[in-house]
């Protein structure tokens, strides 16, 4: 077996991210995944921090937390990698991480995002006269007047309609939205019809739920040209188009590059020399595969994704190296019962604590392996859901281990 | 590990996060199936009664995209075949799916005619044109694959091996015994290059994985018991079981006991290998015959679902490549026709519609050979594009002195 000059676990952002940034670089990578990471069930939009200028922000955050690790050099240049990456599959993002920018979600909120698909950029959608909310026969959870009543509290002024459209998806299942995306891909007129006899013009808008096909914005392309109105995509419930797009295009891109994926390889330890790792090993249903490496980067997620485990209290437990976890001591401070309060939950906290180039380090700040590298959910001291920092952290910590 | 892999046991795993059904390829070709998650660990779980049937679980090709796509562990496609089996306790058998089922008993029986087997291929040209074949329910697009004048088994007595005290059970798959006995002959070439005897054991069955697809259970766990108890045999006399058909070593590792749960078959699945893996183990051992002329090709490499449900990497792309090769994995998913879901009237459109993405990519032709493990997906592409692929393991035997 050869040696791989970096071996990446875990296949979801992070991964993915770590995997093409190491490939990008003449990197020989192997990309050893169990399941399909959680980008089919994410929006596509990468929050950075829940701030309206996160690059400033996150300069007063403390000095535990991973983006002080990372650095504002890295941050930079990962979101233009990440654009890259997505661009090259047709699949434009617009943002920066020193503003928001808004997205429409399924409910017809707006939720605020640093990074997001050009086909959710609803900045514009103050400037129209307007706006079309059209739903289409037998989707499901995405209900046009719910949107209308909610975008009204934003957009007092604008007139609001909404449409039902027809396309002939009904006699089989429940139809989701990556059913309609996967079933316009290539047969887009319809749709395209379907939104030209809305009349909308120039000043108006259209928003539809993400359904504009499920690889980057080849479908998206031919609708656009053929209406005067813009048209803008919201989130949804999973699976979602929108995110299986990003994944789309990230492995495209490591496919290109020849980085080996390898499915359903659960890797239960590491091979460890010193401190050094040499290897990780795969058990699969009945015996173990070495996969030899000079460089491992560590994307297996926190708890959500058993990248972390606790199966007794107050003892939290890295799978693979069994590395040291920090999580807040105390039972009282592990969570807050009021769910939807302005608070962190003490439990988001656990994860791993590393130096500046993202190795674990334990209590004492001393480095436990030189060529290991931990990213993503894995990483400890701060609640990314709470502070939406999941996705910047995600692929600015990959971008900097992979470097 | 062994008893955390039964099927039965998985499904409370299930987080109905939808995974599953964003990585599905039937469901992204027919708006009929209602998909893994709901078809195996939800309905498998809820159903009370014999009439509560989920009609659109036949559409399942069990590719096991949804097995890998899985973030939790659950073996979705195999409950799903579960529920299938429930399905066909109450309901008749269709005349197709029964032939499809019983491959090995149909071409037992023609390797007892003299001529059998000139005999049959003329007659399934025929039916072909005649329609038989769609009148039966099969997809009358395609032929049926075509037996071999001799099988692999009777072709084994004749090939002259130096008997060495290494040795391997070769688990021959029908496909190999029946329709390419030269994969068979490929192999036996390469193990011997390699120091090793070649065994056949008459007394295996089919693995069962047709009849399991199909929904014949019953017939599937006595193969199954059948087959363990040989391997474990083998097992104790220190000669491990190798299959170059990747189904079939999947059946044998993982499946049975998937399915059925029992220890025994754990414990056999630890003597069983795919050909590559086992030679990649060999080569890590610094026990591999690296005496191979170069082989200066460019291959694409179609890398077959049950393959990559087995996490061993890819031996064969890394063996050919140690002597030369150039090998580009087609990277195209699955080829649609799983098993002999493809050759099932109702499911050739979709199996075809599936594959077309690996079909272009074939046709680019910028390779001299489309090497593929797995029988199925080798007839599937030569359907989809009229160029025939070989095993992987051709390719090594050709370059051995």
């Amino acid at each position: 077996m050869k040696t791989s000059d970096v071996i990446v676990i875990g296949g979801g952002l992070a991964g993915l991210m770590a995997a093409a940034v190491a490939a990008s670089r003449k990197q020989s990578v192997t990309l050893l995944t169990y399941g399909s990471g959680s980008l089919p069930l994410a929006s596509g939009a990468i929050d950075f921090l829940d701030a309206k200028n996160p690059d400033a922000a996150i300069k007063n955050l403390p000095d535990t937390h991973p983006y002080k690790k990372i650095g504002a050099k890295a941050i930079d240049a990962s979101t233009k990698f990440f654009c890259d990456v997505a661009a090259q599959a047709n699949l434009p993002y617009v943002g920066r991480t020193s503003a928001q920018i808004p997205i429409v979600t399924a409910v017809g909120t707006l939720k605020y995002s640093a990074i997001v698909p050009e086909s959710m950029d609803a900045t514009k959608l103050a400037d129209k006269k307007k706006i079309f909310v059209v739903e289409l026969a037998g989707l499901k959870d995405f209900y046009a007047s719910m949107i209308v009543d909610n975008l009204k509290k934003y957009f007092p002024d604008k007139i609001f309609e909404t449409a039902k459209i027809d396309l002939k998806l009904l006699g089989g299942r429940d139809i989701t939205c990556m059913d309609a995306a996967q079933l316009l891909t290539d047969n887009e007129q319809p749709l395209a019809n379907e939104l030209k006899a809305l009349n909308a013009g120039g000043d108006d808008a259209i928003i539809i739920p993400p359904i504009l096909g499920v690889a980057g914005n080849f479908s998206r392309d031919i609708i656009k040209t053929q209406l005067r109105a813009e048209i803008f995509e919201t989130t949804c419930l999973p699976p979602s188009p929108a995110g299986i797009r990003l994944q789309r295009a990230f492995i495209k891109y490591l496919q290109k590059s020849g980085v080996k994926i390898f499915e359903n390889s659960k890797v239960v330890r590491g091979v460890v020399e010193g401190k050094k790792v040499t290897g990780v090993v795969v058990e699969n249903v009945v015996r173990e595969k070495t996969f030899p490496a000079r460089k491992i980067i560590l994307a297996t997620g926190g708890f959500y994704s058993g990248g972390i485990t606790m199966r007794e209290f107050d003892s939290p437990k890295e799978t693979i190296f069994d590395l040291p976890v920090f999580f807040p001591t105390g039972a009282e401070n592990w969570s807050n019962q009021q769910l939807f309060e302005d608070k962190p939950q003490g439990f988001s906290m656990t994860g791993i604590f590393t130096d500046e180039n993202l190795r674990p380090v334990d209590a004492s700040g001393k480095i436990l392996f030189d060529n290991l590298h931990v990213v993503g959910a894995n990483l400890g001291g701060c609640d990314k859901i709470f502070e939406r920092s999941a996705g910047g952290i995600a692929i600015s910590s990959a971008y900097k281990a992979a470097f | 590990m062994s008893d955390n892999t039964k099927a039965i046991f998985t499904g409370d795993r299930c987080l109905s996060c939808t995974s599953c059904m964003a990585n599905c390829p039937v469901m992204a070709a027919v708006k009929e199936y209602r998909g893994p998650k709901l078809v195996g660990p939800a309905h498998g779980r809820m159903h009370f009664s014999q009439e509560d049937v989920e009609e659109s679980l036949n559409f399942c090709s069990n590719c096991k995209s949804c097995d890998r796509a899985c973030p939790s562990g659950v073996a979705v496609s195999t409950l799903n075949m579960l529920q299938r089996a429930e399905y066909y306790k109450n309901h008749p058998h269709l005349r197709h799916e029964d032939m499809l089922a019983h491959g090995e008993r149909m071409a037992k029986m023609i390797r007892m005619m003299p001529f059998g087997a000139t005999f049959s291929n003329i007659g399934m040209s025929i039916g072909k044109t005649l329609g038989v074949f769609s009148a039966l329910g099969l997809a009358g697009e395609r032929n049926m694959p075509a037996y071999a004048s001799t099988s692999f088994k009777d072709l084994h007595k004749r090939i002259k091996q130096t008997s060495a005290s290494r040795k391997v059970v070769m688990f021959t798959g029908c496909y190999i015994n029946d329709n390419e006995p030269q994969v068979g002959e490929a192999f036996v070439k390469v193990m011997n290059a390699n120091g090793y005897e070649v065994l056949i054991d008459e007394g295996f069955n089919c693995c069962g994985s047709p009849l399991v697809v199909t929904g014949f259970l019953d017939e599937a766990r006595q193969h199954a018991d059948n087959n363990v108890a040989r391997i474990l045999d083998w097992k104790r006399k220190g000669i491990p079981v190798v299959t170059p058909c990747t189904s079939c070593s999947l059946m044998l590792k993982e499946e049975y006991h998937e399915l059925f749960g029992e220890h025994e078959m754990h414990e056999a699945a630890e003597n069983v290998y795919d050909a590559f893996e086992f030679l990649e183990i060999l080569q890590e051992r610094g026990q591999f015959n690296e005496d191979v002329n170069p082989i200066n090709q460019r291959l694409l490499y179609h890398v077959p679902c049950h393959l990559k449900s087995q996490a061993i990497g890819l031996p064969a792309q890394n063996i050919l490549e140690e002597f030369g090769a150039k090998v580009v994995t087609a990277d195209a998913g699955c080829c649609g026709i799983s098993g002999n879901y493809g050759f099932r009237k109702d499911k050739y459109e979709i199996s075809m519609k599936i594959g077309a993405k690996l079909f272009e990519r074939v046709k680019e032709q910028d390779f001299e050979k489309v090497i593929s493990d797995c029988g199925t997906c080798r007839m599937q592409i030569h359907h989809g594009t009229n160029i025939k692929p070989c095993h992987p393991i051709e390719i090594l035997a050709k370059a051995y002195k």
